[in-house]
């Protein structure tokens, strides 16, 4: 992958679906706060790491996890990106989701996030199907119409009512490519976005190229919306996608880093263990 | 014929043993979860509820496990002084972050799924948390010490003692002890 397709990701990434890297997907639920055991330790940071590498478990002396470790050979850059996004999140987004919270009120909030999460039905499909989880992906089917249909569109989650569609896992990219043996890579931090891997870098490209959110620019404005040519439509489309789950994740990002010694590696350490989490279901 | 039986009645004995321990470990958490959860519901500010989830959380989650096992290797070099400031002040912390977590005035609900054993006098008590309208995975890690006691929680596959032992780590290697502790009094300081 060449630094141009990266630099193309990245800003498609910004455009449409902040958050959705550090949050594993628009919408996701991220930890709250701050397990895994394995024998191979490697250093967290800096000179560590090629870029190959897979993220490794440490143990301690009583055999509980120390925690996986991601390589960050370009940790000054990261830190720098962390900086910006931390003052941004701090003087734009968080207004910003507090603005949201606060005029719109919240059964209408939990309704738009609820059509949003509906609307993403291909993403968690698709990578159901990929994994090699039928099963799972027959469920994410019958929940997406029992949804739209009983759900008005969405709007309300009425598969909750029927206990074999209420918490069906969540597949994305990422997690498909950790199940086919990709390793993560090294550690970035991308501007707006967040924490990320070169794999997860990919792995949110793929969550977008599946996200029906992405194809109303082809539809309604004649090219791909994440490369640029947007229309009023897409824009309104994509950025009411991008508010309804931006409440969310500054709850994870501050559940993340407040209380934290440096929110540089509460940050990092959350974001892996989240994602490693979750390759491993 | 009689030694197969023997054999088989031990066995049995034993997992019968392990369920009840089991099942132990499982009804101290839904108190302690259950009281935590009703004072959350109940209290005014934040500060209320800090000062009284403060000896629920001290009686039944091993600070000292804790705070232990994110130093890491390094504790070994902490003198008995600095164990237990270290101690002390990460229970600060932690309270309070596990304080921050509750919006006052918003329902929890928790669901317990099957419990278990990864070792003798270990449980993991998986719950999902109902909270603002999204499910939330909660793992609890519990060790009999004296008695059953949490020892860590994860939050979404999220463990919190690995998420400080990440942090811990990184002032340990440039300071030791001192730069550890020193990191833990800037950040209590922060608290007040």
């Amino acid at each position: 992958m060449t630094i141009h397709q990266l630099s193309q990701i990245s800003l498609a990434a910004v455009m449409l679906c902040f958050g959705a890297c550090a949050g594993g997907g628009q919408g996701a639920k991220k930890p709250a706060s701050p397990a895994m055991a394995g024998k191979e330790v490697k250093p967290a940071s800096g000179a560590s790491g090629a870029a190959d590498a897979k993220a490794v478990v440490e143990s301690d002396e009583d055999g509980q996890a120390a925690g996986p470790r991601i390589p960050d050979p370009i940790e000054p850059v990261n830190r720098a990106f962390f900086l910006l996004n931390d003052g941004l999140y701090f003087a734009i987004l968080r207004p910003v989701a507090r603005g949201y919270e606060f005029l719109i009120p919240k059964p209408v909030r939990g309704g738009i996030r609820n059509a949003f999460a509906n609307i993403r039905f291909p993403v968690r499909f698709v990578n159901s199907l990929l994994q090699g989880r039928f099963e799972q992906a027959g469920r994410e089917t019958g929940k997406f119409v029992v949804n739209t249909t009983a759900g008005v569109g969405g709007l309300m989650r009425a598969s909750d009512r029927i206990p074999a569609l209420a918490n069906v896992p969540e597949a994305d990219t990422g997690q498909t490519l950790a199940k086919w043996g990709i390793p993560h890579g090294m550690y970035i931090v991308w501007p707006v976005l967040g924490p990320c891997s070169l794999r997860e870098t990919v792995g949110v490209a793929g969550d977008m190229a599946l996200n029906p959110v992405s194809w109303i620019g082809v539809m309604v404005g004649g090219g791909p919306a994440v490369f640029g040519t947007t229309t009023s439509w897409t824009m309104a489309i994509s950025g009411g996608h991008t508010l309804s789950g931006l409440p969310d994740q500054m709850n994870a990002y501050d559940a993340a880093t407040k209380n934290s010694l440096e929110k540089y590696l509460a940050a990092r350490s959350s974001w892996l263990q989240y994602r490693e989490a979750k390759a491993a279901k | 014929m009689k030694t197969h039986l023997l054999c088989l009645t031990i066995l049995a004995a034993g997992l019968v043993c392990a369920r009840a321990e089991v099942a132990a470990a499982q009804k101290r958490l839904e108190a302690t979860v259950g009281d935590v959860i009703a004072m959350a519901e109940r209290a005014k500010s934040a500060s209320q509820l800090s000062a009284e989830v403060s000896p629920v959380l001290e009686k039944n989650l091993s600070f000292e496990t804790m705070t232990r096992r994110a130093v890491g290797p390094g504790w070994k070099t902490f003198d008995p002084a600095q164990k237990a400031e270290a101690t002390r002040l990460f229970t600060a912390l932690i309270i309070n972050s596990y304080c921050e977590k509750y919006t006052l005035g918003e329902r929890a609900k928790v669901s317990y799924k099957p419990a278990a054993e990864p070792a003798p006098g270990k449980v993991e008590i998986p719950t999902t948390l109902f909270y603002k309208g999204s499910n939330y995975e909660v793992l609890y890690r519990m060790e009999q010490t004296d008695g059953w006691k949490i020892t860590d929680i994860l939050v979404e596959g999220v463990s919190l003692v690995a998420n400080y032992r990440a942090q811990f780590d990184a002032h340990f290697k440039r300071g030791g002890a001192a730069a550890v502790l020193a990191a833990l009094r800037e950040s209590t300081g922060k608290l007040q």
